[in-house]
């Protein structure tokens, strides 16, 4: 009896709030408000799951659902294991091994993430197709043609595996880089071999990072929409897109994308779940010289062929193709607008990255300051925006912008007495805020990953000191995951060069982008006229990849 | 901090920068973005002194956000390439009706809407492309025709997600009823050569492969391919024939790409002119040449390529049929098992 009053004293209501009260700080607010701002358009879809699905919704269970779920569920187990193997193996490879080209290999392997999926979709169709370029050749060489169907879930599974492959390699190579090396020098020593020491001590380490490149690949695989289609494998996604456009109706198209967003939530919490109390702190020194491996000249070679391999098939051969369509399209195809175009596109990209990894940083280390721990989980919620389909998030944009902006022309009406256009919609401005939603999760994960590796105890020794957050923040914690911020720049500043659908419906008047203008194309059935502003969109991500590749590499 | 600010103002700067209400203005929401477009807004540009503003998005997109945006809405034209989503926008109290002797005189009843809410601009047909060496002519006659078993394992045809397809089932149970239509479907699924994957121009290629005999696909494309940069592509075209269907029945199906005026145009008056132009014979002549579509302007000849394929009977089915089945269309397609 008297343990049962005593609870309910500390557990009332009343005394919650007061620890609430003496918990928050200003760190609480911060988060809660980037975490309102960037989930708004994500809340906003999820309020109009209220006004209940449509009428066709029984149809699409009845007649399309299972077909969805089943597909949906390979493409997500097949590209799992895919980029798996081919992102861990390549990022181990290059962290720990000395071999031929090694230092362009490096960049070589972000690249295949330049080229938007459905593109290389389209590219590898062309190449199998009848009269593709393996039939020429085939034919070039006197040998019976032998064609290969790509156009089937496994080819789907294929195409988007080959093209995301590089999430995992950029989060994981940033924590090999960064903190396995002295790790793996210390089990050496106690004898243990390189292989075993792999699987038993840096694989196990390095999970956070992994997960952090993997959860990126999958939202990504559940949001394809145009290589789906145009195989012909129906999935959510693609549905999203039937109910909505074909069977006229937002509303379950809306219902879809729920169901889509907690299949992420779930993918989430048993990530969560599965690490559970494990802290992945280590207080690895930085500065330290990285030890690279130099082998026999025969296994060097064995090295580049693996290496090299995911770089053809994701780069080289897609990329061949489209030089080869480019080569014949370009007399009608090549204006030089595309290099002003290319510099447009390159300015939103690059504004759009600062602010999104600003938004990320912000939102990770409020959340860690702050001492609530309910804020903690909360902060969470700002991935979300990644897995719904562009053309969503667009709609969950524009339906808070809208309600502000009659706000606002309502009061400029009131003050200057004349009526006005839109003030934030349609701008510059509402694109690159859906362009930080739907993005957030890009820069979010590989900048947490890093935020994991740093230990509490140095910040904290430096508060203690009475130093402030801030200042420590870039005494201390900006140095230790300046690669996981520059990580998040590049995979941002790539993802927003081949954003489609969101930008179609959100963009300015004035403004274009070279993914716009690749999909003018492609979208009309002119595949080969589509090659060359695709290559603009890959020599545009090229440069920045390279030079922050160096930054990143670079001690 | 410093850069923080340096951003914000930035994209205020941005922000500002928007002009979309002046007087010599005209903003249009199009689907179509060819080239020849582009030309004929520079043209009208030229002669007009309006300047044309464009978002291109496909027309659910463009029909959401008007929606959205509402009465503030600048979109002053809005263009498709079918006519189900022009029936859509005016069912979504999105257009208004134009009076225009111009466009009346031009376009015949079947092809604009019944309250003159929209108009079209150019034709499209869908027709059966044939394996020249395989297929003797004589042997088509309808696109009701093809569930005849004689077809089976022959068929190539496009998933139904397309709206191409959505509108030639919208056509079959405007003019025969949904029981009809109904089987149709699974007669079409049961001669399948393939389930269906990729575009218009894969369906051809299939057919010269020799994955089936019979395509159904767009006269548009064809002509694409015709005069494709690919020399492989013009091969296939040549392996194939063209047979316009239903020639002795409701005629061809065709499909349209049309405008109407934004129910809250800001610039009303630059939009009918607009359609105006895009009507006329120099726009059409443009419209014609550069993207083998049909001409809705009979003044206006077609193509060569278009030319040898011959004149045909096209469906005179009103086209807001198309747009009112459209939705019956897709959940027949998804009953029958029609991917």
């Amino acid at each position: 009896m008297m343990k049962e009053a005593g609870d309910n004293k500390i557990f009332s209501f009343k005394n919650r709030l007061l620890r609430l009260r003496r918990d928050s700080n200003r760190w609480s607010l911060i988060t809660l408000l980037v975490v309102f701002l960037i989930a708004l358009p994500v809340l906003t879809i999820i309020f109009e799951l209220f006004d209940g699905p449509g009428e066709s919704w029984m149809h699409i269970v009845k007649n399309l659902l299972g077909q969805y779920v089943s597909n949906t569920v390979f493409l997500l187990i097949a590209c799992s294991v895919m980029v798996l193997i081919l992102g861990v193996t390549a990022s181990w490879l290059v962290a720990r091994y000395e071999f031929p080209f090694r230092k362009q290999l490096e960049w070589l392997l972000i690249l295949p993430l330049a080229i938007p999926s459905y593109i290389v979709a389209y590219a590898y169709a062309g190449i199998l197709d009848y009269g593709g370029s393996l039939e020429l050749i085939q034919r070039y060489l006197g040998m019976e043609f032998t064609r290969i169907d790509i156009m089937n879930r496994f080819g789907l599974a294929f195409v988007l595996s080959i093209s995301l492959f590089p999430y995992v390699y950029v989060s994981t190579r940033a924590f090999f880089l960064n903190s396995a090396n002295n790790l793996l020098e210390a089990s050496r020593m106690l004898g243990v071999g390189e292989i075993r020491s792999f699987f038993k001590l840096v694989l196990p380490l390095s999970r956070p990072a992994i997960i952090a490149g993997m959860i990126l690949v999958l939202m990504e695989v559940l949001n394809d929409y145009g290589a789906a289609y145009y195989f012909g494998v129906n999935t959510f996604t693609t549905g999203i897109f039937r109910s909505w456009f074909s069977l006229e109706e937002p509303e379950t198209a809306i219902y879809l994308s729920a169901l889509l967003l907690l299949l992420v939530f779930a993918l989430i919490l048993f990530e969560k779940w599965q690490r559970r109390k494990i802290q992945y702190a280590n207080e690895s020194k930085k500065n330290e010289r990285i030890y690279r491996k130099t082998t026999s000249k025969g296994k060097q070679f064995l090295i580049f062929c693996l290496v090299i391999t995911p770089v053809i098939f994701g780069f080289f051969i897609p990329v061949a193709q489209l030089l080869y369509w480019a080569f014949l399209t370009y007399p009608s195809v090549f204006e030089y607008d595309f290099i002003l175009l290319s510099m447009q596109t390159f300015g939103i990209a690059f504004l759009t990255a600062t602010v999104t990894v600003i938004l990320a940083t912000l939102l990770i280390f409020a959340a860690k300051w702050n001492r609530i721990s309910i804020i903690k989980s909360i902060s969470r919620l700002g991935v979300l925006g990644y897995a719904i389909p562009g053309a969503v998030v667009a709609i969950g944009v524009m339906i808070p912008i809208l309600a502000l902006d009659r706000w606002l022309m309502d009061l400029v009406y009131k003050i200057s007495g004349s009526p006005g256009g839109f003030i934030i919609h349609g701008t510059l401005f509402a694109l690159v805020y859906a362009y930080a939603v739907r993005f957030l999760a890009v820069a979010y994960n590989p900048i947490e990953s890093t935020a994991l590796k740093v230990s509490n105890s140095i910040p904290d020794a430096s508060k203690t000191l009475g130093v402030g957050n801030f200042k420590t923040f870039f005494k201390i914690e900006y140095p230790l995951i300046k690669t996981g911020l520059l990580s998040a720049f590049i995979l941002v500043f790539v993802d927003v060069l081949k954003e489609l659908p969101l930008t179609l419906i959100l963009k300015p008047f004035q403004v274009n982008t070279l993914a716009v203008k690749a999909f003018e194309y492609a979208s009309d059935e002119r595949v080969m006229e589509a090659a060359i502003p695709s290559l603009f969109i890959i020599f545009t991500a090229a440069f920045p990849v390279i030079f922050l590749n160096k930054l990143l590499v670079k001690k | 901090m410093k850069q923080v600010v340096l951003f914000l103002s930035i994209l205020l700067f941005f922000s500002c920068k928007q002009n979309t209400q002046d007087t010599d203005v005209i903003n249009v929401y199009t689907h179509r973005h060819y080239e020849s477009d582009q030309e004929l807004f520079r043209k009208f540009e030229a002669q007009t002194g309006i300047k044309v503003n464009v978002i291109n998005a496909s027309a659910d997109e463009l029909i959401q956000k008007m929606t959205l945006e509402g009465r503030n809405s600048p979109a002053d034209v809005l263009i498709t390439v079918d006519a189900g989503r022009l029936h859509r926008a005016k069912e979504s109290d999105l257009l208004q009706p134009i009076q225009s002797k111009i466009i009346d005189s031009i376009v015949p009843n079947y092809l604009k809407d019944k309250d003159n809410q929209w108009f079209s601009l150019t034709k499209r047909a869908r027709v059966i492309a044939y394996a020249k060496d395989r297929v003797n002519p004589e042997d088509l006659s309808t696109f009701e025709d093809l569930v005849n078993e004689k077809w089976e394992n022959k068929l190539l045809i496009r998933s139904s997600g397309n709206i191409y397809n959505q509108s030639l089932l919208a056509s079959i149970i405007a003019n025969h009823g949904d029981e009809a239509a109904k089987e149709w479907v699974a007669g079409v699924v049961k001669n399948m050569a393939r389930s269906p994957r990729g575009n218009d121009r894969d369906q051809v290629k299939a057919v010269a492969a020799g994955e089936g005999d019979l395509a159904i696909v767009n006269t548009y494309y064809i002509g694409l391919m015709a005069h494709s940069n690919n020399p492989e592509e013009v091969n296939v075209v040549e392996s194939i024939g063209i047979f316009f269907p239903n020639q002795e029945t409701t005629g061809t199906h065709i499909n349209v790409s049309g405008a109407g005026v934004a129910k809250y145009a800001p610039n009303k008056e630059n939009a009918v002119k607009f359609i105006e132009f895009l009507l006329s014979e120099e726009a059409q002549r443009v419209f014609a040449l550069s993207n083998f579509e049909y001409p809705v302007n009979t003044h206006v000849e077609v193509s060569e390529t278009l030319l040898q394929w011959g004149s045909f009977k096209e469906d005179t089915l009103n086209l807001s049929e198309l747009g009112e089945n459209n939705k019956k269309a897709v959940i027949l397609f998804d009953e029958g098992g029609w991917r």
